[in-house]
């Protein structure tokens, strides 16, 4: 491949965008720069007035495989990636049966092969998820496992947990954790507040979150483990991620969604199934904390939580439907659309949070589009729009609030070594 | 559209409907059921001038709406309103009043009301206008006046205290 | 153009609820006649879609639905484990069958006749989902205070009890504020959302609450046995103890001439001792009575797309 991408700018994680051409020859980059010159035999792509940055990564996402195919498989969960701008991902591990062995995660793998992109797993802290014995945690290193979490449900045994960081860290493994009381929780299917009030059903209080949160974060310092907090849904235990990290030195960090950003619970309104999702959407006022959050550095990543369910269970009733929202297809578009093309962050901050964080969390090395690099990288059109049809979405479900929605922004090219993954 | 009864046509109309109740009642109670909307207006004034007769006059009215058969042909279910039919039914020749007579499906449904309070020995019409084209069985035995009318036209009644003056329009289709 | 269905209250406008509670005027006017019947909706199906057992609201759309002559099914729905995993799409190929012009639902999740309302062309009428509204009962309810109070407007109701769960304490809140009343909660802290209405006083104290919110009527609620299996409050002597009207409460009740209100079935020696139901300002069964005519009302006045 020989291609020269005229006319772009260049989004990195550290400035604004800069103007400037990129010839990728042999999956490198070969050059890039103001006005180069045109390359002989270069396939020239006009990509003037877009923008050229390095491919996302989603740290969390549900493939539902095995085990939940008529949801969405491996190969459809990667594609939908692909769509939505991005070039690598980490499953999470309640499938079922749960990816909670070395077999298991061998079996995982050898179906993400088939994948145009990486599709890296975590792995399970207990048996199962069940929360009773601790998993295979060396078989699963050894299979290519970083990251341990029950996500789904907390683990609901402090001490087991306890044990497992104490025991988990000498493989070099970082633990994950969905923080949620359960008896707090619930029923789990939508924030206590107003909205659940007015709609006769039990709601999930912050408080849920906040307590289960507070206990994993306290192991973390205490264990010296390293622990990352998904799906942070409220201002507080934002704040006290931040503390632990800040104050106390704990190997903490913290991830925000992006419907954790845009949505509350109001958006619910008469029982809408696309807006249910675990943790439950709260408040504009934690939508405004959240969003400043990830301005000043309280959050370490952006991940999706991508949760696709087919359209005959969320067509259940409200209670009865499954949590979650499917977010590939539809994340980098959603979050310019509201966000960068709205001026409340810049390009910098998604390259970050979205690309370069994620890589290193997972100890992969940050894409770039700089010269000499191996090409990962995607074009943005700000000035396009995307239309959110079935059609559209490669994922299986298209269970998202933006479906037949039309948004601003377009991921035009999709590349990542010497091939490219889409053009539109 | 043309005046077809000005405010002293319908002064007749009344007093003739008077003169033929008072006549054929005698000494005996009149018993008048008024039929909402306007049917309560005519069967009001009616009872005015009997009782300027010295006839001993009842009074009462009839909403119908729960009885009308045109229900699936309306935007909104017509606005209910209380029956106030004060004294028994039952044995009374009873004379329904309603302000005009068409095609008589209103009569039709006042009877069905009004047996739906008790078993009157007789029931009697009385309109203040016939405008004819009738669709079933149905005759008033007291007219006020009659009115040459198209199946099509539309007429128009006023009365004072229900729309704020006394006049019959006609409009031709 | 009329509402097809009577889904909550929300909704409603205040016009709306002042034409509604009109109408169930000379519906009541009906039951001194001989016949008690109207022919009104004659040919008309109604389906009673009840999920969860209810045999009081039940007869009550029973009678009402046959006083305006229609023809009324009860449709027998299996125990509720079934409902649990039924979705509403399935709910409404076996409801398309039956070819209802309305049909009367009450159902254990909230939301559900709402969801069945929006995929079929009868009028949808909410006997009560979940813990989110039960319209109908706050219907009859404001009739009933109506009567006692024809001008409602800066009325106090105080309503007592498990506000947490109840249908009933949303639906008859919102009538009644819609209707200008005063509204005021009263009852265990853990059964009194913090949450519910920025707008309605709460109270946790019984004497603290009649003596400064000073109620013209006190709505009781029902309890729940199962509340204590969670539990929310230590015993039912305890409740009543502290929520219930008991003789010593309602001899002060008596002294104010205030109303008490309750929406049936009673738990006698909880929420109220026996003596209420002699007090000559006990409103239960003329709440009962209502409950008929507010229903004719509703559904005379819905407009289904059936035809």
């Amino acid at each position: 491949m020989n291609l020269f991408l005229k006319g772009g700018e260049v989004a990195s994680e550290n400035t604004a965008p800069v103007r400037a051409d990129v010839w990728i020859e042999n999956g490198r980059i070969k050059a890039v720069g103001a006005d180069l010159a045109e390359p002989e035999g270069a396939r020239v792509v006009d990509v003037s007035g877009k923008i050229v940055m390095p491919g996302m990564f989603d740290a969390h996402v549900h493939f539902r495989e095995p085990g939940g195919e008529q949801k969405e498989t491996i190969l459809d969960g990667s594609e939908a990636a692909i769509n939505g701008g991005i070039t690598g991902v980490v499953m999470m591990p309640n499938t079922s049966p749960s990816i909670d062995s070395a077999t298991v995660v061998k079996r995982v793998l050898d179906a993400a092969k088939e994948c145009r992109i990486p599709v890296l797993t975590s792995g399970c802290i207990t048996v199962g998820r069940e929360g009773h014995e601790m998993a295979g945690i060396d078989g699963m290193k050894k299979a290519g496992v970083l990251m341990l979490t029950d996500d789904g449900d907390a683990v609901p045994d402090a001490a087991l947990l306890k044990r497992a960081m104490e025991y988990g860290s000498e493989f070099g493994m970082f633990f994950a954790s969905h923080c949620e009381e359960p008896q707090l929780a619930g029923p789990r299917a939508l924030n206590e507040g107003a909205v659940s009030y007015r709609l006769g059903i039990e709601g999930t209080p912050a408080l849920a979150e906040e307590v289960s949160m507070s206990r994993d974060l306290a192991l973390a310092h205490a264990t010296g483990a390293t622990l990352h907090i998904q799906h942070v849904s409220t201002a507080i235990g934002m704040e006290q991620i931040k503390w632990w990290r800040d104050e106390r030195g704990a190997k903490v960090s913290g991830e925000v969604s992006p419907h954790h950003l845009m949505f509350t619970d109001e958006d619910i309104g008469d029982y809408d199934t696309h807006y249910k999702m675990n943790p439950p959407l709260r408040t504009a006022e934690d939508n405004i904390a959240l969003l400043e959050g990830l301005k000043n550095g309280a959050f370490r990543i952006i991940a999706t939580d991508h949760a696709p369910h087919t359209e005959f269970e969320k067509s259940r009733a409200f209670e009865d439907a499954p949590n979650g929202i499917s977010g590939l297809d539809t994340a980098l578009v959603s979050l310019f659309d509201r966000f960068i093309d709205k001026g409340e962050f810049g390009w910098d901050l998604i390259v970050k949070r979205y690309s370069a964080e994620p890589r290193r969390m997972m100890e992969l090395e940050a894409a770039e589009v700089a010269e000499g690099k191996s090409v990962d990288l995607i074009v943005f059109d700000p000035n396009g729009e995307t239309t959110f049809t079935k059609e559209f979405m490669k994922s299986k479900s298209s269970n998202t609030p933006f479906l037949n929605k039309t948004l601003k922004g377009s991921v035009d090219m999709v590349m990542l070594r010497d091939e490219v993954l889409l053009e539109r | 559209m043309s005046i077809a009864l000005d405010q002293s046509a319908i002064s007749t109309a009344l007093s003739r409907l008077a003169d033929q109740l008072f006549l054929d009642a005698g000494t005996d109670t009149i018993d008048l059921v008024g039929i909402r909307r306007r049917g309560d207006e005519v069967s009001e004034r009616v009872a005015a001038l009997l009782k300027e007769k010295g006839a001993n006059v009842r009074l009462g009215v009839l909403d119908i709406s729960l009885y009308r058969d045109d229900f699936e042909h309306l935007h909104e279910n017509p606005l209910l309103q209380s029956s106030e039919i004060d004294f028994s039914i039952d044995g009374s020749r009873v004379i329904l009043v309603d302000d005009v007579i068409f095609t008589g499906r209103t009569i039709r449904a006042a009877l069905d009301a009004i047996f739906d309070y008790g078993r009157p020995a007789a029931v009697e019409l009385a309109v203040l206008i016939d405008r004819g084209h009738r669709e079933l069985p149905i005759e008033p035995r007291y007219v006020g006046a009659t009115l040459e009318t198209d199946r099509l036209d539309h007429v128009r009644v006023g009365l004072m205290k229900t729309d704020g003056e006394d006049v019959v329009e006609l409009t031709q289709k | 153009m009329a509402r097809k269905d009577f889904l909550d209250i929300v909704s409603l406008d205040r016009e709306e609820i002042i034409q509604l509670l009109d109408q169930a005027e000379p519906f009541k006017d009906l039951f001194t006649r001989s016949v008690k019947k109207v022919p009104a909706l004659k040919g008309k199906a109604v389906l009673m879609l009840f999920y969860e057992p209810s045999t009081r609201t039940l007869s009550s759309f029973e009678v009402a639905a046959k006083r305006l002559s229609a023809d009324v099914t009860t449709f027998d729905v299996p125990s509720s484990s079934v409902t649990k995993g039924e979705s509403v799409r399935d709910t409404i190929d076996t409801l398309q069958a039956m070819r209802a012009d309305y049909i009367v639902v009450r159902h254990g999740l909230s939301g559900q006749p709402a969801a069945i309302a929006r995929q079929t062309g009868a009028s949808v009428i909410n006997a009560g989902d979940g813990a989110h509204a039960h319209p109908t009962q706050a219907l009859l309810d404001a009739f009933t205070l109506r009567e006692k109070f024809p001008e409602m407007e800066g009325k106090r109701v105080l309503i007592t009890g498990d506000i947490l769960h109840s249908r009933v304490a949303r639906s008859t809140s919102t009538i009644l504020r819609k209707l200008g009343v005063k509204v005021a909660f009263l009852g265990p802290g853990s059964l009194v959302p913090k949450t519910a209405s920025p707008d309605i006083p709460r109270f946790t104290n019984y004497d603290q609450a009649i003596s400064e919110f000073g109620p013209d009527a006190v709505y009781l609620l029902r309890i729940q046995k199962e509340r204590m299996a969670a539990p929310f409050f230590p015993s039912d002597r305890e409740y009543h103890n502290l929520y219930g009207i008991t003789d010593e409460r309602l001899r002060q009740l008596a002294g104010e001439g205030t109303y008490i209100m309750h929406p049936g079935p009673i738990n006698r020696g909880v929420e109220l001792c026996d003596a209420v139901l002699d007090y000559d300002r006990c409103l239960i069964s003329q709440q009962v009575e209502n409950g008929i005519a507010a229903r004719m009302s509703v559904l005379y006045g819905l407009k289904p797309q059936t035809s």
